[in-house]
This record gives structure tokens, C-alpha cells and sequence, in this order.
């Protein structure tokens, strides 16, 4: 069977369904970087001195960091002076009714309408729009059982005790360059506080969207999980069709405490940039997770099919006796995208577990990696991992990449990984296709079936979402 | 020869065997009958001392020695065989190393002298060609690519080569074709003796056509519910374990 | 740690391409230095001990050192023979008498004397990318080692025997080997490696090697380490495969304070095929970092390699398996499976394979796995009589049997396999 290089490309200059521009005014600082903007993002958001107190700090300690360059990803140096750090929409709602209605109408272009949502029952839902939280629905009945679900923002000026307390605690200020930079000009996110006991009685999930031009988007989300509490949240994120390049550099703590546990998902939909690789979001995420109590767990989950450059691990340090994480993550790639995403498991605890399963899918001139950290620590009696990482290329320009690491210094572990590369087997395409499938369909069968187990993982009305993402992204992927 | 008293026994926390009690004379063939969950592998496990199976209460003397006291190798040496049910593979250890170390470590354990490789191949060549085994079993890794039906084959080998005093069969009939069935309890018709106990773990009466029990227990909720002779092997057999639910042992899930 | 006085010294010195060579590789070693940990190929390997020993520039009586004759017999290898002692080639202890017709071998420090031009293109290069400051102190002040070549269609029958022992000198010592090695056209020959010495010799033994095999070649490389336990041993072989050519390697890593071997493969030729095993059992704070990468670049080559690990005591035990295969490396067949015991609460295991793919008619997999013993099987053992100390060491020795597949002939298999038993963990015979 042979793949037919001109349709492939033709087919594969595919379409960016969220590339829309939305005409919003805006209030945006001018770009640049320095410590007068750290405070004014601060003063904007009326925050505590302590806050921009802590804002300061990481920016000083930012200064004494380099852009880091990461083997395999190809990232041109980041004008971080040419961006803005704030934009916000002026016209600031003070409740759903308010939102300004293009703003709306963008949020139903994504699919994601907030008033309709708003009365389906299962579902809260945060917007983030550019640098700000503009609309955050079923507030009233979550916090009638006690959970805490808006933005950061306004978690720092209502309930500055659990802000202070957490953030930080997971991902310092210094952990890496880029969170370094987010903590110092971070704009919003989500918060979430799930009460001891409590199990969370719908899903969380936030919509992030870059809109303006020029901006960069740094927001940072922090969700603690009481003792023997369960929410599962899960974030969608978009951005417009813009030629030069957006950066999105958040940063994502989760703290589990005992027997709580979070489950976090992802459908990351940044725009990827054309089929010439110009344009498209520098996605740069610091993700970490920490089941701080015994028996607690944390479960990442992500479907990642846009952003030029995708750069994030979302991880678990395994602290609590008998605590368990787990990663599944399908990533796609075309054009000339670049995903570098994996994980870290940090066995610390006794009896802790860890799962990891990665589908990675490339095609077109992309290069997917797998990069993954087991680490057991010496006294983590015990520990159990296992890592599954398979990866099919579609196309002859596009790489795919394992590069698990095993750091093992407790004789009680068990830790096993496996991996395969191939392309999509030709018996499997015959056999669809002698059974009257398109080739096209037979792909987005066979990926599809391939994904299936990631898939699994995420709440039911996303993995329908996700599946379909999945289709528009492979569309053509094959001649 | 071998005396269960009030045995009861648990794997991780969970208590499988709960009172058994049994008694066994020397050259007497036993058949333990159950359904699925009874606990006739837990039975036999813990009679081999398999790590993980814990005994809580009761006692197992065998020829007048507490038998829960020694490490696995050491009932071993003492005569315990169990013939496991899922015969695990051991790439890269060559049979003919492994059976010599083994009878070997057995014979030193007794006190009697070992034997060197050339008497050790022409005991374990005469042992090859009495059980009807192909020849090359004894350059192959234990187990490993075996049939199933070949495993079960090499397990009643063993039992033949290190000629034990208490033979344990867990389920040894499972997953074997007729003619297998057949083969396999030719082997250990032919090791009976009256030195020599067998208890045959079984699911089935199919196996006890061919090995003719002298006793058979069917064994519910972990206890012995019913005791007879291989009529009763028949009855459970026509009446299904249904029938021990509504006649010995009302309560008892199947 | 090395002054240019002594080179002056070398063989070959008063050549100018390779005064100029090894002057240039001289100053990029001030440059760039020992590796460390922050270059990602030496994540596991810490040099901060290394690099705080003082070593002998060489040992000036290296050409008369006794050697325990017992050192230069190897069971099933007797063929030619070749022994470098503390890094010098000694034609007393060597044989080379029996040489079949078509093989060409001798000392690298007589072929510099006698006829030093054909060595001018491996040996004046440039200093390259990927060298690291061990390869650039070997360009610089490497003195001896094996130049051989194997002429198109020869098919040598004995195994060649090369053996390199460590004995004490009057101070530790370091020394620089560096072998060519050139298997002709349709040319066939099995190598077996010996690394031996003294139980007190510190040295620091630092080999580069260039392999070449041609089209339709067969090498079959086996390497036995037993270096002294506090050696360390750097090791880079660059192996390069043509069109047909098949590459067997074996290597059993037992001695050495501080072992690495790099095995770099290249498979520029169509069909050709690589097959690696090995294994490590390391005890007491040894050290031992394995690094085989693998380049698919022809088409349809394949590549398959297992290697096993035992870390006892304070030990730790580092591998790298990496499958690169280029763009047009078409029908690229690639594995790279590597299991590992640890065995003490105080050893660590580090290994990370990796697949780098940049074509899509591949095959690639990979698997590692870092554990102890399977409790099932330990008690199979332990069920048939077999107590548990003896079943443990019956396992481990069939955990790294494994590594010798393949090794011929059978008189060497054995041979390996007693020196298995022999450095299996502590315990009641």
C-alpha cells in the first residue's frame, strides 16, 4: 500500500476548527517584562501584599534562570520583552448574565455554550478568556456543599488562607524557567477546594482561550482534595489562527490528601500553526501532582492534538504509604508540530503504584516524544510500575521518540516498561478496506482503537469530544 | 502418615480454609472434590508452604513431625511432592541441572550421599524412558514452551524421579485431553505403592476414573463437608456440587 | 592529568599529520574536559572520584613485566594471540605464528614506526562532535593497540585472542589504547577479548576502537571483563556495518571498580545485522555503565540486543540502550531489551532505553524492567527440595545466562558460565 505524498500534504493543510478571532475590547499592559509589571499584574487583581510579595520573589529568582534547550524539541529563543502580560476583557462581568455576548458567542463556537451548560446537571464550568476568568457557572451549587470551584483570582482576595497555604507547595516558585516566569506574572486559573469527605457532585472543567494577539497566557490552577474526597476536573483550551506565535507557559498543582483522589484531564486544542509550521502556541506546562496522604490518587489524563510546541509532564510524587498515579496521554502531531510530553513518577511512599500508558500519533514533518521519569526512591518498599508507551508514524518526514528513564534504589521494586514504533499495520488497513472502509476511516479506526484505552480514562461526554478531535486531526493523515 | 487437625488458613487476610480436618494412612490414594473457591488448592499450597498462605489455627503432622514448621525445601527432603496446578517456566535453567540440584539438595538434606552426574544421568535417562518422556525434555529449560498437557507430564516425571512419600496432585487433570488424562495417571498408577500417600486435587471425577481413589472428601467453605468412598466421587458427578449444597452442606455457595 | 612532555614520547611522534592530531585533540581536552553528569550520556556515571586519582602517565617497564602464564590461556580461544600488557603490545607473550593467510595483524606502535601512512586517514581526523574528553585524551596520547585487517574472503577458523592485562606498577597507571580493526569483503572472524589483572592495580584503562566490517563480512566479538577491582575502564568501540555484514557481540562485565563500555553501531549497509548480549553482575561499590546505540541508516537492517544486569551490595549498574533509526532507513528492524535484578537495598539500577525513529517502515520496540526474583518460581524451586539460597543463585546464573547465546565455542561457553557462577551474590555453596 503505498501513501500518496501530494493529497497527504493537501489533505493534511487540514483544518483548525477553534482558529476564529474575537472582536472583544481589551485592557492590555503594554509588553514587556519587569517588576513594575509584576506589580501592576497584582494591583489589577487587588491582590494581597504577600501575593505580590510572592510574585517578586519568583521573578527575581527568574532572572538568574536560562531558557532552557531541550534535546529533541527545536524552540527558538522566546522574545519574553515582546509580550504582554495581562489582557483582559474591559467590559469585567460580575455574573454569567453580564458576559460580554462575543464572548459568549466564542464560547459556543468552541462548543462550549456556558448557559446551557450551566443547567446541565454533571457539569460546572470555568472560562478562562485570555488572562482572566470571565465566567464561572454553578458556583451557588457547589458551594452549598462546601466546594470551592471559581478563579484564582478571586481565591486569592476570598480565601487568601488556602491559596497561601497550598500554592507553590507542589510546583515551587524556582522549579523551572518557565514556572519560574509564571509564577511571577501568572494572570488566572482555577481554583478548586474539595471539604474532607466530600465527593465532588459534578464534573469541574475550564475552558481556556487565548484570544488577543501578542499576549502571552499564564495562568496557574490549584486543586486540593481533602481527606477521602474525589473530583475529577477536566480543561479544554483554544486558541485563534495568528501567524506569529503564542505563549501559554501555565503552571498546575494538585495536592491529594488522604485517601482523596483527583483525577485531571485534558483536551489540549491549541491552535498547531499551519502546514508550513509558521505560527501556532508555544504550549509550556509544568503539571505536578502530589498524593501528600496515604491511599490517595491522582490520575492525569490528556489528549493533546494542537500547539506548534508542546512541552509538559504532568507528574506524581507518590508520598503517602499505598498512594497510586496515573498518566494516559494520546498525542498527535502534524505538520511541523513538536510534542514533548510524558511524566514523572516519584515513589516515595511504601506500596505505591504507578501506571503509565502513551499513545503517540505522528504524521506530516512532526516529532512526537515520549519522555517518562520512574523514580524509586530508597525507602519506597514495594513500589510497583508499569509503563506502556506505543507510537505509530504516518508519513515518512515525521519522527517519534521514547525515552523512558529508571532510577530504581529500593530491591523491593518492580518497575517494567515497554515500548513499540511502527506505522499503522498494513494487514489492519486491508482488512478494514476489503471490508468496504475508506482508507481515511480505516485510519481513524484503527487510531482510534489504538487510543481506545486512554480514552477510556476521561469523563464520558469528553471522550466523545476527544474521539472527535482525534478525527479532525488525522483528516487526510494518510493518501 | 499424615494428620490435618482443625487446619485453618488465609491468604492475604482472607480466610480460605476454615477447620479442616483429615486423616491419611500410608499408601492410601485420597481424592479432595470441591467447587471452585473451596479451598483444595489452599489445601494444597499450604501443605507445600507456600509464601503468602497463612495459617491461623490447627496443625499438619507428617510421620510424627509438625510439617508447618519447615521452610518448602525441607518438607521437600521430608517427602512433600505437590504437583502444582499452574507449573511455572524457568527460562535458561536446563532441566537435567535443575532435577539433579534438586534430588541432590534432597539427598543431602536425608543424609545420603549424592549423586555425581554420570549416576545422576543414568537414573534420570532410566526414569525418562519409564515414563514414556521424549528424551530431549532433559536439554530443555524447565517448562518452558511446554504444552500444558507436557507440564502436567513433567510434573508426575518429577514426582517419579524424587519418589515422594506424600504426593500432592493440585488439579493435575485440568486442561488435559483424554488422552493426556490418561497418560498422566498411568504415571502415578505406577508410582503407588504402599509406602507412598497421594492426594488427588480435583475439580472433576473424570481423573478418578483412572485413579481409583480409596477415600474421597468433598470440600466446602473450607471444611471437609462430606467423606466417602469413590461412589460418592460418582454421585457428585450425576448430581453436580449443587447436590453437596442441598445435602452436606446447606449454606455453602458453589 | 596528562602533560604534552609525554607526548613527545608516543609512537609516531615527528609525523606532522599526527603531531598535529593529537595536538589538537590535546587542546580540546583542556576545552572541554572530563564529561559530567549534566552531558546526557553520562546522567548515571559520576567521574568526581575519578578525576581526584592521580595516574602514572605509563609504566616504563611495561615490556618486561612478568605475567602469570595462566592469564593467557582462555578455554576453546587457540588461535592467534595478542597480549597488551599495562597497555603495551608484548610480542614475547604474543603468538602470532599461526596466522592464517589473509590476516594482517601487529602492534599500533610498530605499524606507526614501520609504515604509519595507511593509519593517516583514522588517525589524523579531525576532532569530532560526539568525542568526549576519554576519546580525546585517546587521540592524544593513545600509544598502542591492535591494528588489524582481515583480507576479502578469508575465513579465519580459530578465534584470535586478544587479551589485556593490568599488573602492578610502580604507580598506578593510565594508558591509552586505540585499535583499527577492518573485516574484508565476504571475510569471516570471531574475536574473544580478555580483560585481567592484578587484584590491586588501580589503573585507568582507556580503549577506543574502529571496527569496520565490510559487505558480506562476519565479525563475532567476545568480550570477557575481569579487569582488578580497582580499575577503571573506559571503553568506546565504533563499529561500522556494510552492505550483508553481520556483527555478533558478546560481553560479560564482571571486574572493575569503574567499567563502561560505549558500543556504538552503525549500519550503513543494506541487510546488515547486529546481535548483542550482555550482562553485568556487580558487587561491593562497583560501578558499571553500558551504552549501546544503535543507527539504523541502510535499509532492511536489523538489530536485537539483550543485556542483563545484577547490582549486589553498594553497587550500581547503568544502561543505555538507544535505537536511532535515520529518515530512508527503510525496513529498519530494531530491538533492545534489557532486565535487570537488584539484589541489596543499597544497589541502584539506572537503565533508559530509547527509541529515536525517523522513518515509518520500521519495526522498533524496547522493554526494561527492574525487579527482584519471581517469588512463583523461587518457590517451584524451593517446593522440589532446592533450598532458597541455592535456588536464588540458580536463578540469577539463568537471569544472566541469557548474555552467552551464541557464545562459541562451547569450551569458552563453559568457561563464561563458571565465571556466572562464580561471581553470583554471596552465599552457601
Amino acid at each position: 500500500m503505498a501513501t500518496q505524498p501530494e493529497e497527504v500534504q493537501a489533505a493534511l493543510s487540514g483544518s483548525y476548527k477553534a482558529g476564529f478571532v474575537t472582536n472583544v475590547e481589551t485592557d492590555t499592559l503594554p509588553p514587556g517584562l519587569n517588576e513594575d509589571i509584576v506589580r501592576a499584574i497584582s494591583a489589577r487583581k487587588h491582590e494581597p501584599e504577600w501575593m505580590t510579595e510572592w510574585r517578586l520573589q519568583a521573578y527575581r529568582h527568574w532572572l538568574t534562570m536560562k531558557q532552557p534547550h531541550w534535546a529533541h524539541v527545536n524552540l527558538p529563543e522566546i522574545d519574553l520583552q515582546a509580550i504582554s502580560y495581562y489582557s483582559a476583557p474591559k467590559k469585567k462581568p460580575k455574573s454569567l448574565a453580564e458576559v460580554d455576548p462575543e464572548i459568549l458567542a466564542a464560547y459556543d463556537k468552541l462548543g462550549v455554550p456556558l448557559h446551557e451548560r450551566n443547567k446541565l446537571a454533571g457539569v460546572a464550568v470555568d472560562a478562562v478568556f485570555d488572562s482572566v476568568s470571565v465566567a464561572t457557572t454553578a458556583q451557588e451549587q457547589l458551594a452549598k456543599v462546601g466546594v470551592i470551584f471559581c478563579s484564582m483570582s478571586h481565591a486569592i482576595v476570598h480565601h487568601p488562607e488556602l491559596v497561601r497555604k497550598y500554592i507553590g507547595s507542589v510546583v515551587p516558585q524556582g522549579d523551572n524557567y518557565f514556572a519560574a516566569l509564571n509564577s511571577a506574572v501568572f494572570s488566572d486559573g482555577s481554583f478548586v477546594f474539595i471539604p474532607k469527605g466530600l465527593r465532588c457532585p459534578m464534573e469541574l472543567s475550564t475552558y481556556f482561550r487565548i484570544n488577543a494577539g501578542h499576549t502571552g497566557q499564564f495562568e496557574r490552577t490549584l486543586i486540593i482534595a481533602e481527606e477521602d474526597s474525589v473530583v475529577s476536573y477536566l480543561e479544554g483550551c483554544t486558541a485563534p489562527m495568528r501567524d506569529d506565535n503564542q505563549l501559554h507557559a501555565a503552571v498546575v498543582e494538585l495536592v491529594a490528601l488522604d485517601r482523596a483522589s483527583i483525577k485531571y484531564s485534558t483536551v489540549q486544542n491549541w491552535y498547531p500553526g499551519d502546514e508550513n509550521g509558521k505560527g501556532g502556541v508555544y504550549n509550556l506546562v509544568t503539571k505536578r501532582g502530589e498524593c501528600r496522604g496515604p491511599d490517595s490518587r491522582i490520575t492525569w489524563t490528556q489528549v493533546e492534538t494542537g500547539s506548534a510546541v508542546t512541552w509538559k509532564y504532568p507528574s506524581v510524587i507518590l508520598r503517602g504509604d499505598r498512594s497510586s498515579g496515573e498518566f494516559y496521554s494520546v498525542a498527535v502531531t502534524k505538520h511541523y508540530q513538536q510534542a514533548d510530553t510524558g511524566t514523572k513518577m516519584t515513589h516515595i511512599g511504601r506500596d505505591t503504584r504507578s501506571k503509565i500508558v502513551s499513545k503517540g500519533i505522528s504524521a506530516g514533518n512532526s516529532q512526537a516524544s515520549y519522555r517518562g521519569l520512574v523514580k524509586v526512591e530508597k525507602n519506597a518498599i514495594n513500589a510497583r510500575n508499569h509503563t506502556r508507551c506505543d507510537s505509530i508514524l504516518i508519513g515518512k518526514k515525521c519522527g517519534s521518540h521514547t525515552f523512558p528513564y529508571m532510577e530504581i534504589k529500593n530491591p523491593t521494586a518492580i518497575v517494567e516498561h515497554e515500548a513499540t514504533t511502527s506505522k499503522i499495520a498494513d494487514d489492519q488497513l486491508f482488512y478494514c478496506r476489503s471490508r468496504g472502509i475508506s482508507e481515511e476511516d480505516a485510519v481513524s479506526l484503527i487510531v482510534n482503537g489504538f487510543c481506545k484505552e486512554v480514552f477510556g480514562e476521561l469523563p464520558m461526554e469528553f471522550a466523545v469530544e476527544a474521539r472527535k478531535l482525534l478525527e479532525v486531526s488525522l483528516e487526510g493523515a494518510i493518501g | 502418615m499424615l494428620k490435618i487437625e482443625n487446619l485453618h488458613a488465609s491468604i492475604a487476610g482472607k480466610e480460605i480454609l476454615k477447620g479442616l480436618s483429615l486423616e491419611v494412612k500410608a499408601g492410601e490414594v485420597h481424592a479432595i472434590m470441591g467447587p471452585n473457591g473451596a479451598g483444595k488448592s489452599t489445601l494444597g499450597n499450604v501443605l507445600a508452604g507456600r509464601p503468602g498462605y497463612e495459617v491461623t489455627a490447627g496443625t499438619v503432622t507428617f510421620n510424627g513431625i509438625n510439617l508447618l514448621e519447615l521452610e518448602p525445601e525441607a518438607r521437600a527432603a521430608a517427602g512433600v511432592f505437590l504437583a502444582f496446578q499452574y507449573p511455572v517456566e524457568i527460562p535458561g535453567v536446563n532441566n537435567t541441572y535443575f532435577l539433579r540440584a534438586a534430588l541432590n539438595a534432597q539427598r543431602k538434606a536425608r543424609g545420603e550421599k549424592e549423586l555425581d552426574s554420570m549416576q545422576f544421568l543414568k537414573v534420570v535417562r532410566g526414569k525418562v524412558k519409564a515414563m514414556g518422556m521424549k528424551p530431549d525434555l532433559l536439554n530443555r529449560a524447565v517448562n518452558e514452551g511446554f504444552s500444558g498437557g507436557e507440564k502436567k507430564r513433567n510434573e508426575v516425571f518429577q514426582m517419579a524421579l524424587l519418589e515422594p512419600r506424600l504426593a500432592i496432585l493440585d488439579e493435575t487433570d485440568s486442561g488435559l485431553d483424554i488422552d493426556a488424562l490418561k497418560q498422566v495417571a498411568e504415571g502415578v498408577n505406577a508410582l503407588r505403592s504402599p509406602e507412598r500417600t497421594f492426594l488427588v486435587i480435583t475439580h472433576y471425577q473424570r481423573l478418578l476414573d483412572y485413579i481409583v481413589p480409596d477415600y474421597v472428601h468433598v470440600l466446602a467453605d473450607g471444611r471437609i463437608a462430606e467423606s466417602g468412598d469413590a461412589q460418592l466421587a460418582r454421585e457428585l458427578e450425576a448430581h453436580g456440587y449443587a447436590w453437596v449444597r442441598e445435602h452436606v452442606a446447606p449454606g455453602v455457595e458453589a | 592529568m596528562q602533560d604534552a612532555a609525554a607526548a613527545a614520547r608516543l609512537p609516531g611522534s615527528g609525523l606532522a599529520w599526527l603531531d598535529a592530531a593529537r595536538s589538537e585533540a590535546l587542546q580540546a581536552f583542556a576545552a572541554r574536559g572530563l564529561p559530567d553528569q549534566r552531558n546526557e550520556l553520562w546522567r548515571y556515571t559520576s567521574l568526581r572520584a575519578f578525576a581526584q586519582r592521580g595516574y602514572a602517565a605509563q609504566d616504563p617497564a611495561a615490556a618486561t613485566r612478568g605475567v602469570d602464564a595462566a592469564w593467557l590461556q582462555l578455554p576453546g580461544v587457540e588461535g592467534p594471540r595478542l597480549v597488551f600488557v599495562n597497555g603495551v603490545f608484548r610480542a614475547d607473550l604474543s603468538s602470532l605464528a599461526a596466522l592464517s593467510p589473509g590476516v594482517a595483524v601487529g602492534s599500533l606502535a610498530s605499524a606507526l614506526r614501520d609504515d604509519p601512512e595507511p593509519l593517516r586517514f583514522l588517525l589524523g581526523g579531525h576532532v569530532a562532535d560526539d568525542d568526549d574528553g576519554f576519546t580525546l585524551l585517546n587521540r592524544a596520547l593513545a600509544a598502542d593497540g591492535v591494528v588489524l585487517k582481515i583480507a576479502a574472503g578469508t575465513v579465519v577458523e580459530a578465534p584470535l585472542h586478544l587479551v589485556h592485562v593490568g599488573v602492578a606498577a610502580d604507580a598506578a597507571t593510565a594508558w591509552h589504547v586505540r585499535s583499527l580493526i577492518e573485516v574484508g569483503t565476504g571475510a569471516s572472524v570471531d574475536i574473544v577479548e580478555h580483560h585481567l589483572g592484578d587484584a590491586a592495580t588501580g589503573h585507568f584503562s582507556n580503549i577506543v576502537r574502529d571496527i569496520s566490517v565490510r559487505e558480506h563480512a562476519h565479525l563475532g566479538w567476545t568480550s570477557v571483563q575481569q579487569a582488578s577491582i580497582d580499575a577503571t575502564l573506559m571503553r568506546r568501540t565504533h563499529i561500522r556495518l556494510h552492505d550483508d555484514a553481520t556483527v555478533d557481540l558478546h560481553a560479560l562485565e564482571l571486574g572493575g571498580k569503574l567499567a563502561r563500555h560505549e558500543v556504538r553501531v552503525e549500519m550503513t549497509g543494506a541487510r546488515s545485522r547486529f546481535v548483542s548480549h550482555g550482562a553485568f553482575i556487580l558487587h561491593g561499590r562497583q560501578h558499571a555503565d553500558a551504552e549501546i546505540l544503535v543507527t539504523h541508516r541502510g535499509r532492511d537492517t536489523v538489530s536485537s540486543s539483550v543485556w542483563r544486569g545484577v547490582a549486589d551490595g553498594r553497587a550500581r549498574g547503568v544502561v543505555h540502550g538507544r535505537i536511532l533509526v535515520q529518515p530512508g532507513a527503510d525496513g529498519a528492524d530494531g530491538s533492545f531489551y534489557n532486565k535487570n535484578l537488584l539484589l541489596s537495598p543499597d544497589a541502584e539500577i539506572d537503565t533508559r532505553p530509547a527509541l529515536e525513529i525517523y522513518a515509518d517502515e520500521v519495526k522498533a520496540n524496547h522493554g526494561a524492567t527492574v525487579g527482584q526474583l519471581d517469588e512463583h518460581v523461587l518457590f517451584y524451586l524451593r517446593s522440589r527440595g532446592i533450598p532458597l539460597e541455592q535456588a536464588r543463585r540458580i536463578l540469577v546464573r539463568a537471569f544472566c545466562l541469557v548474555a552467552l547465546d551464541g557464545v562459541q565455542p562451547q569450551a569458552l561457553r563453559e568457561y563464561c558460565e563458571a565465571l556466572l557462577a562464580q561471581q553470583l551474590p554471596e552465599a552457601s555453596a
